[in-house]
């Protein structure tokens, strides 16, 4: 089931998110868009996991589908499971790193329902497993943005317009750190009198109009702000760890007063607040200046080191991604084509598509000066027929290629999805014979 | 900054805007018969009417009758109500606090109806509650509200008997004294519960009825904002933080879509004074548009002309005050780029 | 590499300017009539239209004067269902079927005049301010501004009591009114227009002003003007009646408002039908217009929203 290793790092690493036969599809008036059509793929702990393709071919939708984002209707969730395994602070040294949690500081949370002994809700592994497509409303709210973080492709769009930063970087500690909110404030948690109800409601953001007037009143009023007061020194320690310049004085500015990399960064120290297991970046520094884009990229990246979180980058531009991916799964028309290696995948692209990408890099492999595109459009999504994707636009296909459907599977240390390296039982199977181009 | 320009340019505009409105009024009253008429009242003698005459200079030219008439204004003198056997600014306060009363009833019941409504219509897209919202809203505003404030009273006056017609019971308003003229707040004063039940007994049926249009225009507005606002990015970032939906729903979603909702409530503030003629009239509430309602079936023109200058710079602030708070609220509008 | 199409022509070339208009009229208004709620909207004005022209046949007309309710003095506030009286009378014997028939004749003569009369001022004001701009727009702009600075109820009602209580007033007073708003979108629409490269063009060709405007600027201008009007055929017949009701219409005119208005006294006791038809009636023309003018425009300006 698991891919074969790669990466000879992040050979031992566990996984963090397995993504299995993963099917969106969108309801339209000409009929069924197969955005997302049988996804595979794994992410390890602390990897950056690329994720390339063109426009449309439903690197997004997988991407939103780890947090269930994807709005239904219009979209329709056909199969697939997302199966996640949270990690935990390890007990043994508290966070810093230690032989027992293999110098992380965090291990794999165990099976509630057996306590790590195995069972057949974990499927004998002994780790918590939560399928993020299935699990309730509830329990997936306590994953978003604690465990699995988003960062969104324009920061101007994901930030809310009316909210200062202070409030919007606040929620999270709210929704997920509550009880230290109140530690931090003097406030016993587990206490069960009345005020301290009070005081529970406001840091988890549950109060009601009376219980705010309530709050306001002298007697809890002190303890109010001492909750507003721990939260903002979380949210300016969030802040200036992604650099932000004197974070107290941004904290009570409005989204619209600040620069694009500087919203962007806010999103990263949004996201990255309760120290995730996974990220998920979209198009982290599509809308932004070319200039302010690598410094994005640094610092995501130094962060991840910092909180070995695994990354899923999401990208079209394939160039990008060899720098910032260990892994790099390429997408095409809703399909995984080829999971690899980065820099393997770079320097000997086994699936056509590849091929046509990497060419398409001006400068990046062949000869100088040469900008090759793709020729075609990417296929219709709508209805497909069974036939691989890319045989329209393929300099190779044979006619196998038109009427059946290459599934993925290893090559070498890779995975690719073409008749080319897994010759068909039946039939002529195409091959890399330049002559026929 | 900008902000401060921006209100400032509109306080420049609004006095010409006053003025032109007194032109019209003025225009009005030479309509037909002589604008001295509006200053007689019947037990004059021809000496006083002579002396009115001279007072405002009707031998002179149009444009420097105007500037005695404004002068007068200006100075409270808007002349004699015959319809209330008195001048008209005597009689103004009461009646307008009635008005005033019904108007701010309606308001209230207009604006947390209609965000309400629209919240719960626009959370909920194409189900049910979305298509009796649209129904409500689209029926509103086609409704017209002398016909719809007759079939409430059928209803709930003359059948089911739930609510009183008029402002307030003989007995309890002889109970109380009146400072404010505002029965409910008189009440309160008083600290007698049961006059403040009465008038806000007398208050529910006519408030409901005249808010019905304010409501459908706020409640379709609100909607419509609120659809658009649910799909922006900022919505799922939201979620993505593992914000309760109540959260995203009302921090997020809502306080963006109010913005737009915010004008309207401007708008509709005018379709609510309107309203007041036709409701005052059917509720048989002594209030500023039974008033004028008398006045325009008995040629009452100087209560006519001081209830449309009224009425007309009324409206005006209440705009002014309501952009005022939407440049406010969305910071975008005026301090961004 | 790439492949370039032409985009298809827009017309073929043997089809007139005007043909071309009238398909995409044909268009459009299928367009508009794919909407189920826009299509009960039309249907609800095919009947109250049909009513009106079709009065003298549904019922016998008064005479001498048609539009005068008739006055039954032997049946006063009869129910509805009595013998030829078939929605029952008001407390002076007049027969509401007749007041809501032709009730529609007077609603349909009130709002094709006043909006007849105030789109063809306000295009002409809104067009001339717009069009040439400078002084004369700021003026007339201005001018504008006043007049909506007073609730329209409000002012209509105003220079009705002033010219004295009469049906044919309260038309003036409507036409005073209405216009503003159609010289402001007019205004707003050629503005927008004359930047366009077309009229540019025109006028590099050397057209005269008023065929660049008759040619290029009124036929791109007039669409938010008809959405407009269509809801101000229920608008107008809204606040007509609104005044009528308060009385500045002749008392026995067959018309809803004044009707309402004459069934307002029976409700206490009990008799509810006088006033409910009549309004009814103004209620479903008024929802009528509006649901087609909202059709029209999601049709014709996509951008604006609806519901």
């Amino acid at each position: 089931m698991t891919a074969p290793a790669t990466n000879l790092q992040k050979t031992d690493a566990p996984v963090v998110a397995s993504v299995r036969d993963l099917r969106v599809h969108f309801k339209s008036k000409a009929g069924i868009v197969h955005a997302v059509d049988g996804v595979d793929f794994d992410v390890r702990d602390g990897e950056t996991l690329g994720l390339v393709g063109e426009t449309g071919c439903g690197k997004s939708v997988t991407a939103r589908s780890f947090l269930r984002l994807v709005p239904m209707p219009p979209g329709i969730p056909v199969s697939g499971s997302i199966m996640f395994h949270p990690r935990q602070r390890c007990t043994a040294c508290d966070g810093a790193g230690c032989v027992a949690c293999d110098h992380t500081g965090r291990v794999v949370s165990t099976c509630p329902a057996c306590s790590g002994t195995g069972c057949s809700t974990c499927e004998q592994t002994g780790a918590e497993t939560l399928d993020l497509l299935t699990i309730p409303e509830r329990d997936l709210r306590s994953i978003r943005g604690n465990r699995i973080a988003m960062i969104f492709q324009d920061p101007g769009k994901a930030l809310n317009p009316a909210l200062s930063i202070r409030k919007q970087v606040a929620e999270v500690f709210y929704a997920h750190r509550s009880d230290e909110l109140l530690a931090s404030a003097g406030i016993d948690p587990s206490s069960h009198s009345l005020p301290t109800g009070l005081l529970r409601r406001r840091a988890t953001q549950q109060s009601r109009t009376l219980e705010n007037v309530l709050l306001s009143l002298p007697p809890l009023r002190s303890r109010r702000s001492a909750i507003t007061a721990a939260a903002d020194d979380r949210v300016a320690a969030a802040l200036a760890e992604t650099q932000i310049p004197n974070p107290r004085a941004v904290m009570d500015r409005y989204p619209h007063e600040l620069s694009g990399g500087m919203k962007q960064r806010v999103m990263i120290a949004l996201a990255l607040a309760c120290d995730p297991d996974l990220l998920i970046a979209d198009e982290p520094t599509t809308a932004l200046d070319v200039t302010v884009q690598a410094r994005i990229i640094e610092l995501i990246k130094e962060l991840q080191q910092r909180h070995k979180t695994a990354v899923v980058y999401i990208s079209h531009d394939l160039s990008l991604v060899r720098r910032v991916a260990d892994r790099t799964a390429v997408m095409y028309a809703g399909r995984i084509v080829e999971v690899g290696d980065s820099e393997q995948i770079f320097h000997e692209p086994e699936h056509p598509y590849t091929r046509g990408l990497i060419d398409a890099i001006p400068g990046a492999h062949h000869e100088r000066g040469r900008l090759a595109a793709i020729e075609g459009t990417v296929p219709e999504l709508i209805d497909p027929d069974p036939s691989c994707r890319f045989a329209g636009r393929c300099d190779f296909a044979a006619e196998v290629c038109w009427t059946r459907d290459p599934a993925l599977e290893p090559v070498g240390d890779r995975q690719v999805a073409c008749f080319i390296h897994h010759p068909p039982e039946h039939g002529e199977a195409p091959t890399f014979d330049r002559t026929a181009r | 900054m900008q902000i401060r320009d921006y209100i400032l340019r509109r306080l420049i505009v609004l006095p010409f805007l006053i003025v032109g409105v007194s032109i019209i009024v003025f225009g009005l009253t030479r309509i037909g018969g002589s604008p001295v008429a509006i200053y007689l009242s019947h037990e004059m003698s021809s000496e006083e009417v002579a002396e009115i005459e001279a007072r405002f200079h009707l031998d002179e030219p149009v444009p420097v009758q105007y500037a005695y008439w404004a002068r007068g204004v200006f100075q409270g003198d808007l002349g004699w109500s015959g319809v209330a056997a008195a001048p008209v600014t005597a009689v103004f306060p009461n009646k307008l606090a009635a008005t005033m009363e019904l108007a701010v009833a309606s308001a209230v019941v207009a604006v947390s109806l209609g965000i309400g409504l629209g919240t719960y219509a626009g959370a909920r897209r194409n189900k049910l509650p979305d298509h009796i919202t649209r129904i409500i809203s689209i029926s509103g505003a086609a409704m017209p509200l002398f016909w719809f404030a007759i079939v409430m009273l059928i209803v709930f006056w003359v059948y089911l008997g739930w609510f009183p017609i008029g402002r307030s019971t003989p007995e309890v308003f002889a109970s109380i004294s009146h400072p404010t003229g505002l029965y409910t707040v008189d009440a309160l004063l008083a600290g007698n519960f049961k006059a403040f039940r009465d008038a806000i007994w007398h208050l529910v049926l006519p408030a409901i009825t005249l808010g019905y249009g304010a409501t459908a225009i706020i409640a379709r507005m609100m909607r419509s904002s609120l659809v658009e606002e649910l799909q922006e990015e900022y919505v799922d970032a939201a979620r993505a933080k593992g914000l309760a939906e109540r959260l995203v729903l009302r921090r997020h979603a809502r306080r963006n879509a109010l913005m737009p909702t915010v004008t309207v409530i401007g708008l509709s503030f005018g379709f609510l004074l309107q309203g007041t003629i036709v409701a005052e009239i059917i509720f048989r509430w002594p209030g500023l548009g039974r008033w004028m309602a008398d006045s325009v079936l008995r040629g009452d023109r100087a209560t006519i002309m001081a209830y449309v200058l009224f009425t007309s710079v009324l409206f005006l602030v209440v705009n002014l005050v309501v952009d005022v708070v939407y440049a406010y609220l969305d910071r975008r509008v005026v301090l961004g780029s | 590499m790439s492949t370039t199409s032409t985009s298809p022509p827009l017309t073929t070339s043997h089809e007139s300017a005007f043909r071309v208009r009238l398909r995409r009229m044909g268009e459009t208004s299928g367009r508009v009539l794919s909407n189920p709620t826009t299509l009960g909207g039309l249907v609800i004005i095919v009947v109250m239209v049909g009513m009106a022209v079709l009065a003298p046949w549904l019922v016998e007309p008064n005479t001498p004067n048609a539009s005068q309710m008739p006055r039954d003095w032997g049946a006063i506030a009869v129910p509805p269902g009595s013998p030829g009286h078939l929605l029952g009378t008001t407390n002076t014997g007049g027969d509401v079927l007749y007041g809501v028939i032709w009730g529609a004749r007077t609603s349909l003569r009130l709002s094709l005049i006043v909006v007849t009369v105030t789109v063809a001022i306000g295009v002409a004001v809104g067009s001339l301010a717009g069009f040439r701009g400078g002084r004369l727009d700021e003026i007339l702009m201005r001018i504008v501004d006043v007049f909506l600075s007073i609730p329209e109820l409000i002012f209509a009602l105003a220079i009705a009591a002033v010219l004295g209580p009469s049906f044919r007033n309260i038309i003036l007073a409507l036409a005073i009114v209405f216009w503003v708003k159609y010289a402001r979108i007019m205004r707003a629409q050629v503005m927008h227009v004359k930047q366009n490269d077309y009229v540019d063009a025109s006028r590099v060709i050397g057209d005269s002003s008023w065929n660049i405007f008759r040619k290029d600027v009124l036929p791109n201008s007039i669409t938010p003007v008809v959405v407009q009007a269509t809801l101000d055929m229920g608008n107008i017949v809204l606040v007509g009646a609104t005044l009528s009701f308060i009385g500045l219409a002749e008392a026995g005119l067959a018309e809803w408002g004044v009707l309402v208005s004459e069934g307002q006294a029976g409700i206490s006791g009990g008799r509810w039908w006088a006033s409910t038809f009549p309004g009814l009636m103004v209620f479903l023309w008024a929802l009528a217009f509006n649901l087609l003018g909202d059709g029209i425009r999601d049709v014709l300006d996509p951008k604006t929203e609806t519901r």
